[in-house]
């Protein structure tokens, strides 16, 4: 037996296998091997990559040297370029812009051996930081509308490089699936007078079914509607709809939470293919008490195929009740 | 310079990036050994899947039994069931429901062919017939809202590991999918603005600039379109304005069916047989004549079918943005699928 769930804040609609779900040994999982061999994110290698424009390094050395922990460049293969007028303009039916924005890879480590879920809180605690700085230094720029930070691990995910790396794109428009959830949650607020999210985190304490790991600051859980099988979601307690406005101590905190949670998943799941996605307002908005920061882990585990393509219907084929039960038990 | 376009329907943004554009070589595909199972959807083994829902048959052959030329089943791994009653309920904030809907599977020649542009044309035809007979049988069910007619070719595009069969799956369900409301409002509101349809101001603009054109019969045009999210991604239209799928006239049959064997073969041979997904995109079923309930979509939709390979990985930028990176500009795709 299945059933259909509805996402209260994108009206998405799922159907969850609820009494023959997979479980982890279900699924056809491939630890990710890393092959190795010349790399330009590793320490010594700061001449492959483009000039650096932040990073946390000792004091004596210098930019584009070794001697740091966490390091941005731009990207080598932008998708978009920082130079340049933005220029709207229509060919009949058409419309189109040029591809100005900013496309920066963030090196979390210099270790090539390593993982984000291997990092340490503290070094973690760094990169969360760097997200920061570099979302503040970029939201200057009145070209931008949205700044997205992401993560692929693992290449079916689509990561092309195997050292560890977070992406961040700053872009001249708010792309469409942060419009759907501001409008979704802005529609909620509208009604309710409440934020759908805190709303989700006062249910999901009462419920405990779903809720993995709860600390200070944040709470980590399956989320009733998710897309795909173990997907995850981490959410500040207090209410804020910016990711930039985190401060020292919450970043300890999301450090924590975020080592735990990819922890669990890499030992559950066997070090599974993922996407993680930093969900924040967009840059000079007037969103505030509708909006609610969050970061979201999506597993690949399994294929999206046409049916999901078509309907934006997603298969869902472990309930997250069982997702967190067994993420909570590892 | 990369060039960010927008899907004029639904307000997609995509960025085709013309430096790092690719050749068709780029993206050949590689097929491992791939082993398959005892096929159950060859002719001969009708007693290894469900009973069957409907078939086109030869005269004098018995259901669920050798014979036909094409056959629907129920899914075996069914996520969705005609029995049920629709019973919205809210837990807390959130909502669920009952799983009312259908799962079939149209199998689409008794023959082990594993692409569609091997079977001979009329087989196509009769597979499009057989579809058309499946939407309207289910539309008939009062509790279903929309009918998605797709197919999963490769495994990449979640295709099935124990058997190529050609087929193509229906997924009935009892609530309007979101991607397809998105494209419902959007050629609404473009209707209501210009009173004229998207697609058909889309496929005049097309045939103007050639450009992006694949192949155009009488009744059919097949399109790389605008805003490609993926490489070689391909939409066929019909010229004259239609909603609805169902209501496809005979010679449309004839000309979608070589629409099909052409460019599946095309594209096989491009990018040596790559996984692909395709999906109907059709008006959804219209039970109630609710105020604003689609009343005015024989107007302001057209129907169409989209074919998007598989070939690059959708990662986090798409999954958190809905904005797709797209290495190939879909003229070049066009130019290239024109001439192979």
């Amino acid at each position: 037996m299945s059933q259909l769930r509805r996402d209260p804040i994108t009206g998405r609609w799922i159907i969850v296998d609820i009494t023959n779900p997979k479980r982890p040994e279900d699924f056809d999982l491939k630890p990710q091997v890393k092959k190795g061999g010349a790399c330009p994110f590793c320490a010594g290698s700061e001449k492959m990559t483009p000039p650096e424009v932040d990073a946390v390094r000792n004091r004596r050395s210098k930019p584009d040297t070794p001697g740091w922990s966490v390091r941005t460049v731009p990207n080598k293969f932008p998708a978009l370029r920082i130079e340049g007028d933005l220029e709207k303009r229509g060919i009949g039916l058409y419309d189109m812009t040029n591809g100005v924005g900013a496309h920066e890879v963030i090196i979390e480590t210099p270790d090539h051996g390593k993982d984000m879920a291997d990092l340490t809180q503290d070094e973690l605690e760094n990169v969360i930081l760097q997200y920061r700085a570099r979302s503040l230094d970029l939201e200057k720029d009145e070209r931008f509308r949205y700044i997205l930070i992401f993560k692929n691990h693992g290449a079916s995910a689509g990561a092309s490089l195997e050292h560890t790396h977070t992406q961040l794109v700053a872009l001249p428009i708010v792309p469409k699936r942060v419009k759907e959830e501001l409008k979704g949650s802005t529609n909620y607020f509208n009604y309710r007078e409440r934020c759908v999210f805190c709303d989700m985190i006062a249910q999901e304490k009462q419920d405990r079914l779903r809720v993995i790991r709860e600390n200070k600051d944040f709470i980590s859980f399956c989320p009733f509607v998710p897309r795909f099988a173990f997907e995850t979601w981490i959410l500040p307690k207090a209410h804020d709809q910016n990711f930039k406005s985190i401060d020292n101590k919450k970043a300890a905190s999301l450090a924590a939470i975020l080592k735990d949670t990819l922890s669990r998943l890499k030992i559950a799941l066997k070090d599974p293919p993922y996407n993680f996605i930093i969900h924040t307002a967009p840059v000079r908005d007037s969103i505030n008490e509708e909006f609610h920061w969050h970061i979201e882990i999506m597993p690949k585990l399994t294929n999206v195929a046409g049916f999901e393509w078509g309907s934006g219907f997603y298969i869902n084929p472990t309930s997250p009740e069982l997702a967190a039960k067994y993420l909570r038990e590892v | 310079m990369p060039e960010l376009r927008k899907d004029p329907i639904i307000g997609r943004w995509v960025i085709i990036s013309t430096e790092r554009a690719k050749r068709p070589n780029d993206f050949k595909v590689l097929h491992p050994e791939e082993e398959e199972g005892v096929c159950p959807f060859c002719e001969g083994h009708e007693k290894d899947t469900l009973p069957e829902v409907f078939s086109i048959r030869k005269k004098g052959s018995k259901k669920n039994a050798s014979g036909w030329d094409v056959r629907v089943v129920p899914s075996i791994s069914q996520k969705l069931s005609v029995n049920g009653v629709v019973d919205r309920r809210g837990v807390g904030m959130y909502d669920v429901m009952d799983p009312v809907g259908a799962h079939e599977v149209i199998i689409e020649s008794p023959k082990h062919y594993a692409d569609i542009y091997e079977l001979p044309r009329p087989q196509i035809e009769l597979v499009i017939k057989a579809s058309v007979n499946r939407i309207i049988e289910l539309g008939k069910n009062v509790d279903l809202k929309y009918c998605l007619l797709f197919k999963n070719h490769g495994l990449r595009a979640g295709g099935s590991k124990t058997s190529k069969h050609i087929r193509s799956q229906i997924i009935a369900t009892p609530v309007t999918p979101t991607r397809v409301k998105e494209e419902l409002r959007g050629s609404r509101f473009y209707y209501k603005f210009k009173d004229r349809c998207i697609f058909c101001d889309l496929s005049r603009q097309e045939l103007e600039e050639k450009k992006r054109v694949i192949m155009e019969t009488r009744h059919m045009l097949a399109i790389a379109p605008y805003a490609s999210r993926f490489p070689f991604e391909i939409w066929i239209l019909p010229k004259k304005h239609c909603s609805d799928f169902v209501d496809i006239r005979k010679e449309e049959i004839k000309d979608l069916a070589l629409v099909f064997k052409t460019v599946l073969r095309k594209l096989s041979t491009a990018l040596n047989d790559p996984p692909y997904n395709y999906m109907l995109h059709t008006a959804p079923f219209r039970h109630a004549e609710r105020p604003g309930y689609w009343n005015t979509i024989k107007e302001d939709y057209h129907w169409h079918i989209e074919i998007t390979p598989r070939i690059t990985e959708v990662a986090g930028f798409e999954w958190g943005s809905g904005f797709y990176i797209n290495p190939m500009p879909p003229e070049d795709a066009a130019k290239y699928l024109r001439e192979i």
